[in-house]
């Protein structure tokens, strides 16, 4: 191979470009991104695609207006609360056990590692704590002791039913009474045994015991029979939670919003209409009227006598349970939450998208569908097109007339409906997309090339290699090809910018390689979620990225163009 | 080969180009694009039912005898019907063209009157600061994309400043008869500020920097030389002699960005709810809906098409150099 | 040299193959999900991700594609050509009879473009499916239903994902009183009916993205035509807002025995152009809709075996068969249509948009409709129900997208979304005190379709363990940010009276869904794919 002339022809670019300064600018920043395209795995700071959660112990306590977060007690989420007198108990995820001390909260270790679910003070002494794979804990003289379960049930709920017998409730249907000191444990018969999750049982005003669970389920166990028969609430939703004033109002909460209330022991169950229809997952009712109830999302809503009405909190927190000791009120969450559309912080440097994804990741990582379709769009384009020059400008005839007939007809063919319309035929993937921004661009290089060949291939140069027996092919690519390659970088720049502009484009429409991450795609999805108008960090940097990758383009095609025409160069 | 032969060869020509166009449209677009009655299925339809539908959209018949009839009602500017507006094609084409043409000729005509003046300005002041400064934001402007200025834009003009309306053409309803009392109005105008700015800033580019570069080989002409030793002042240098011998490469832009106009730019479309014909087009594909995607197109593509004859008509006349090949 | 070292890879390879026992188990075939492009739906793009990745886990070679929903629904109901696919059903108020969801599992309309793509036979389902829509016993309808529901959650031809709930908003400083229906939205025929005007202006102003295809009631296949449409033409019988069937331009509707209807009009009606309703336009409008080319009131017509006049306000409707959704379907959808203007119209399915006549009786009247742009309505004074109607009029406002609505919603423009917001408009809107919020839970359904003739989907056991690994509840708490449920039948949770709540449920758990493919004989080779 006979490369010199080449070089030859590459190095006189180079060294003019070296001379620009704003052509130096344009290689640094675009070195600079194609760095950030190859390295992407390395520089994000996370999965560009993951969707980031949150467990965390939140707190939220209810002041003069609203509802405030307060700091969080540990990262694991908090299942339950109780009080008796001055005495509280928080139990969560992970073994988490929060004991009041004073005006703080003091963790407190425990003999085991599980889960727990449910915390029940006893009405003289003694707390129980139940939870996942048959824990249950019970405090005897300041000092916790682990009871054996009869099975490694997951254990959702627990109430006294007098000073020394609690019963305890689980997923599998379980209902087991547990007396103490001893430790003993009876297994009751349910009135379903479906396997059907009970969640949490509460201890009535008559001296019952009434369980709820899913699919509606309510079981009322009589401690004087010792038998469990199946009750009525009215509802085959979901229910999370129940909670008996000492005077028989009494408050059942559940998934869809779910509202079961009872005014007296002796009134019907009455479903409320919830202002939310999202999953609440505690609630707590008092004699007097007062009621509330906590759910998903931070939803916290009030009973205001006539109707149930949503109280504004500041978080997207999951709230699981209530503390409400007289003024003092306390809701507690959290399990695994989205961290939506958050604006910059140090975890998430450029904030969050609508499903809590890491948008700086995004941003670098998408650098690489816009190289990658810049590049190989751009290469595409003027190997096509400069082929096409070259033969139509050197043989003329016939083939010259096909050819720039067709280039004719293609220049007919609006650019970016006709992209769409390509895209939209066959069906996003990267092939397409770049095939759909190269498959017209090439008409302006091959109509370039053939009138600059048009000229060369009269030179006595050409001449004279065909006169010295030259094929075709070799005065084509060996003489005058080196002659027009200036005009070909140059056209390769501008074509870089271009493609970029149009994949990002094709992205923004939602026409960009699936699955994949594009600056022009995050703008998509801002735009598609609604959230773009108040969250600027989120649309601003793809654009900019863009903004800039295709102007250090076109910074080096500006000195690449003093190159290929020698007219302007005389000048500058 | 006479002038005149030349012109009919070029006409011709153009309308061999839209022809092939149509052709192919016709039959990529049957072949491509799933069928139009599949959406029905939702509704509830049957496969009979369908099969009926399929029948009043003309589907049945063979596909030749379908191109057959394309082409026969397209020299009579007959479209037939759209799928999902039932009604005629021609009608819903024209009315979305000229929501696209008016407010891309008002952005052409924007960006080509400052940017011609400016780039000649900057040629002027060649290798100044004022220069670079010019190039470069000509330059940025071209190289953002509009759907993303659009939303800065409206990010700060419509929602943080709450200055302007931010989608559509109009408030609505309002009380209008025909195209033109539709859009003298100043509630149109004003609805048609931010689009009509985002599309000049990105327009503005080429008029500039081809301005600026023509009148710097202007320059180096004898003319200016000779005016310049007569001792003409700068001024008039400029703008009189220079500039005027300047303008035809930003003429044949202009009229080729005009002719590529009616294409819209579809982002701008869609980010300021622009009834244009890019998102119709863009819908119309989406759908299925033939009739109304092939006669967008054609439509489209003939406007460059003529655009583009007219270029060369307007270089034969005004630059005797070209030769008629 | 490398070609060298490849071909002695591949015939080491195939000699390995031929010496494995003949126990030699098959790879489960890769699969491919189809599912909707994240601009048509976002939320069905991520959920198919979601899955995809819980099936790579239990060793299934998986891909997503995304195709155009139109090109989605070619494949899935036209082609039947898909592995599994991820589609939605929506909530029209007439499809909270039972009827039409549990027909989609029907094995007779499992050919090419019916809605039972996914191809689930099961003979006693079908069996139970006739017994059903004949029975007149709505007790005795209703034990079937639910012994239908779950009869098919076992073998899981198809997966409910979510029920989506519909979040709209309204603007409390003009109207009150604006109920939402389930399925419906506030965009319900009740809320211009009930809305009261507490602001300057007392036309009800709706505002969205979607039009009507056309307002010509032969060609109309769109929810939003008959949305507008039904408010200027009067049904026999209305849904009220509890989706019950209320006698509306009918007196009474008698059912003389189990295959003939009486029913008689009310008296005093008037055409919009103030001619009298009679027997005679209901008869004519039943035959014509039976008559014509129109097909999408194909299903609910076809029980009648014919309409006639039996006097000035009474008309008999003879059924070919027993059918439990007629008084409340059928009657309630077709809209009665004069006869005086239609019986000269004979392609009716041809009217261009300026000769489709827009005479009704409704409690509404036609004003006008600008393509694109603008719809309007404005109260029937002389209508019996005018008395309740507080507004003057209704409008719709049509815009390019669902943030143009947004906006006009916020800047008082328009009192109403028609359609659901985006997610990131939610909390906007709550933040605002003028906006009301409404939430409406929708019995309508995403889900995912096995294609059951398919492996490995023809398995039973593989579409257990395969639902089993659909973190469904992830689905509705990231993806819905809470807002809807997790599926289980196909009669959804809020349709109370049909729902069976004690179905299998498939819960999300990996190990299950493990133990159930080892159970029906699936193992994992050395690099963890799934065999057989």
């Amino acid at each position: 191979m006979n490369l010199p002339p080449f070089f030859r022809a590459a190095a006189g670019p180079l060294k003019l470009m070296v001379q620009d300064r704003l052509a130096v600018i344009g290689l640094c920043v675009l070195g600079f991104i194609i760095a950030m395209a190859l390295f992407a795995p390395l520089i994000a700071t996370h999965d560009p695609r993951h969707i980031n959660e949150i467990e965390d112990g939140s707190v939220l306590t209810r002041g003069a207006d609203g509802w405030e977060l307060g700091e969080s007690l540990g990262p694991l989420a908090l299942n339950d609360a109780d009080h008796r007198g001055a005495d509280a108990l928080i139990v969560g995820r992970g073994a988490t056990v929060w004991e009041r001390d004073g005006a703080q909260w003091r963790r407190v270790e425990m003999p085991v590692s599980t889960d727990f679910n449910a915390v029940a003070f006893g009405p003289d002494a003694g707390a129980l704590i139940v939870g996942e794979r048959g824990t249950i804990l019970s405090l005897e003289g300041g000092a916790w002791r682990a009871i054996d379960a009869p099975a490694p049930a997951d254990l959702r709920g627990v109430a006294w039913i007098d000073a020394s017998s609690a019963l305890i409730v689980g997923a599998g249907e379980e209902i087991w009474r547990l007396d103490l000191p001893e430790g003993t444990i009876t297994e009751i018969d349910s009135p379903v045994g479906r396997g059907f999750s009970l969640r949490s049982v509460a201890r009535d005003a008559d001296g019952t015991l009434l369980a709820v669970g899913e699919r509606g389920l309510a079981i009322r166990y009589d401690p004087q029979t010792g038998a469990a028969v199946l009750d009525r609430l009215g509802s085959s939703r979901d229910l999370n939670h129940i909670h008996v004033a000492p005077g028989g109002a009494a408050l059942v909460t559940g998934e869809r919003g779910t509202l079961l209330r009872r005014a007296g022991p002796d009134a019907n169950w009455i479903t409320d209409p919830a202002p939310d229809t999202r999953a609440l997952r505690a609630g707590w009712i008092d004699d007097n009227g007062a009621a509330i109830a906590v759910g998903r999302n931070g939803i916290v809503m009030e009973w205001d006598g006539a109707a149930w009405q949503l109280v504004p909190t500041e978080s997207e927190r999951h709230l699981r349970a209530l503390l409400i000791e007289g003024e003092n009120w306390l809701a507690l969450g959290s399990d695994r939450f989205v961290t939506r559309t958050a604006p910059p912080s140090r975890e998430h440097w450029f904030g969050t998208d609508h499903l809590g994804r890491d948008l700086f990741s995004q941003n670098v990582h998408g650098s690489r569908i816009a190289l990658l379709v810049g590049f190989l769009g751009a290469a595409l384009v003027v190997l096509i097109g400069t082929n096409v020059g070259l033969i139509a400008g050197y043989y003329r005839g016939r083939t010259e007339t096909v050819l720039m007939r067709t280039v004719d007809v293609m220049y007919g063919i609006p650019f970016e409906p006709f992209a769409l319309i390509l895209v939209l035929l066959f069906q996003p993937s990267l092939l397409i997309v770049i095939l759909a921004v190269s498959l017209l661009t090439w008409r302006t290089v091959a109509r370039l090339i053939r009138s600059q060949v048009l000229s060369l291939r009269e030179r006595p140069f050409v001449k004279a290699a065909r006169v010295a027996g030259a094929s075709d092919l070799r005065i084509m690519y060996l003489h005058i090809f080196p002659n027009v390659m200036p005009l070909v970088f140059l056209e390769l720049a501008i074509i870089v910018g271009v493609s970029i502009i149009a994949e990002a484009t094709l992205s923004f429409l939602g026409l960009g390689p699936p699955h994949a991450i594009s600056w022009g795609g995050i703008l998509h999805d801002a735009r598609l979620s609604g959230a773009w108008r108040t969250a600027w960090w989120w649309n601003l940097p793809p654009g900019i990225f863009i903004m800039v990758t295709v102007l250090s383009v076109f910074f080096i095609s500006r000195s690449l163009e003093v190159v290929a025409n020698p007219r302007l160069r005389a000048r500058q | 080969m006479s002038r005149r032969t030349y012109l009919i060869k070029r006409v011709l020509q153009a309308i061999f180009s839209i022809w092939i166009i149509a052709t192919i449209l016709f039959f990529l677009f049957r072949m491509g694009l799933p069928d139009p009655t599949a959406a029905l299925i939702t509704e509830g339809l049957n496969p009979e039912q369908r099969a009926a539908v399929r029948a009043q959209f003309g589907l049945d018949a063979p596909l030749w005898q379908q191109y057959v009839l394309f082409l026969t009602n397209a020299v009579q500017g007959e479209f037939g019907t759209s799928f999902s507006y039932r009604a005629p094609v021609s009608e819903i084409v024209w009315e979305r063209l000229a929501n696209t043409m008016i407010l891309m000729l008002m952005a052409i005509i924007l960006a080509y009157g400052i940017g011609v003046p400016l780039g000649a300005w900057l040629s002027w002041r060649r290798g100044s600061r004022t220069d670079t400064a010019g190039i470069f934001v000509g330059l940025m402007f071209r190289s953002a994309p509009m759907f993303w200025t659009g939303m800065i834009a409206i990010l700060i003009f419509g929602v943080w400043l709450s200055l302007m309306p931010t989608s559509g053409m109009r408030t609505l309803p309002y009380d209008a008869d025909g195209f033109w009392d539709k859009v003298l109005t100043l509630d149109f105008l004003w609805h048609a500020v931010l689009p009509v700015m985002i599309v000049a800033l990105y327009y503005l580019g080429s008029p500039l920097l081809i301005m600026r570069n023509t009148m710097l080989e202007v320059y180096g002409e004898d003319f200016i030389e000779m005016a310049r030793a007569k001792g003409l002042r700068e001024r008039d240098i400029l703008y009189k002699h220079a500039a005027r011998n300047a303008l035809l490469p930003v003429v044949t832009q202009l009229a080729v960005t005009i002719g590529l106009a009616a294409g819209g730019q579809v982002v701008v479309e869609v980010v300021f709810s622009w009834p244009g014909l890019g998102r119709e087009i863009l819908n119309a594909v989406r759908t299925s809906d033939f009739p109304l995607a092939q006669a967008s197109f054609l439509i489209m593509a003939a406007f460059v098409i003529t655009l583009n004859l007219l270029v060369d008509i307007l270089y034969t006349t005004l630059d005797p150099r070209v030769s008629f090949r | 040299m490398k070609t060298k070292a490849i071909w002695l890879g591949a015939s080491l390879a195939a000699t390995a193959a031929l010496t494995t026992p003949v126990l030699a188990q098959e790879r489960v075939p890769a699969v491919e999900i189809y599912t909707t492009t994240e601009a048509y739906d976002p939320i069905r793009y991520e959920g198919a991700f979601i899955i995809a990745e819980a099936w790579r886990e239990l060793g299934l070679d998986v891909t997503v594609s995304p195709l155009e929903f139109r090109t989605l629904l070619d494949r899935f109901y036209s082609e039947q050509e898909f592995d599994a696919t991820i589609l939605g059903w929506s909530g029209r108020v007439d499809r909270l009879d039972p009827q039409f969801f549990l027909g989609t599992l029907d094995s007779r309309q499992a050919g090419l473009g019916a809605n039972n793509p996914g191809g689930y036979a099961n003979p006693d389902y079908d069996a139970l499916f006739d017994a059903q829509s004949r029975e007149f016993d709505i007790g005795e309808r209703q034990r079937i239903v639910h012994e239908m529901q779950d009869l098919y959650m076992g073998d899981v031809p198809v997966v409910v994902l979510f029920h989506r709930d519909e979040v709209v908003a309204y603007n409390n400083t003009a109207f009150t009183n604006m109920n939402a229906m389930a399925g419906e939205g506030l965009y319900s025929e009740w809320v211009p009916m009930e809305a009261e005007p507490v602001g300057e202006r007392t036309t009800l102003r709706i505002g969205g993205p979607q039009e009507p295809d056309n307002v010509n009631p032969l060609a109309s296949t769109s929810v939003w035509g008959w949305k507008w449409m039904r408010l200027y033409y009067d049904r026999l019988v209305r849904l009220s807002p509890d989706v019950e069937p209320v006698p509306w331009a009918a007196e009474s509707v008698e059912a003389v025995d189990e295959v003939t209807v009486d029913v008689t009009l009310r008296e005093g009606m008037l055409w919009h152009d103030g001619e009298p309703v009679t027997a005679e336009d209901v008869a004519f409008t039943f035959n014509y809709y039976m008559n014509s080319e129109y097909s999408y009131f194909n299903a609910y017509l076809a029980p009648i075996a014919s309409v006639e006049a039996t006097g000035d306000l009474s008309v008999r409707f003879n059924l070919s068969e027993p059918s439990a959704p007629f008084a409340t379907i059928t009657l309630s959808q077709i809209p009665i249509l004069p006869k005086h203007i239609w019986e000269g119209i004979d392609n009716p399915e041809d009217l261009t948009p300026d000769q489709i006549p827009t005479v009704g009786s409704g409690p509404f009247v036609f004003d006008r409709y600008d393509r694109g742009e603008f719809m309007s309505l404005s109260t029937n004074s002389d209508h019996f129900h005018a008395d309740n109607i507080a507004v003057d009029g209704v409008e719709f406002l049509i815009y390019a997208d669902a943030e143009g609505v947004f906006t006009a919603l916020q800047t008082g423009q328009i009192d109403m979304t028609a359609w659901r917001m985006e997610p990131g408009q939610i909390p906007l809107a709550e933040g605002n005190d003028d906006l009301t919020v409404v939430s409406v839970p929708d019995f309508g359904y995403f889900h995912m379709t096995f294609n059951t003739r398919r492996a490995p989907f023809d398995d039973r056991a593989a579409r257990r363990a395969l639902t089993m690994a659909m973190d469904r509840e992830r689905m509705v708490n990231v993806l819905l940010d809470g807002r809807g449920e997790v599926g289980t039948t196909v009669v959804a949770p809020v349709n109370a009276f049909w729902h069976n709540p004690f179905v299998e449920r498939f819960e999300y758990d990996m190990d299950a869904a493990r133990q159930e493919l080892e159970d029906a004989g699936y193992s994992w080779d050395d690099e963890g794919r799934l065999v057989r």
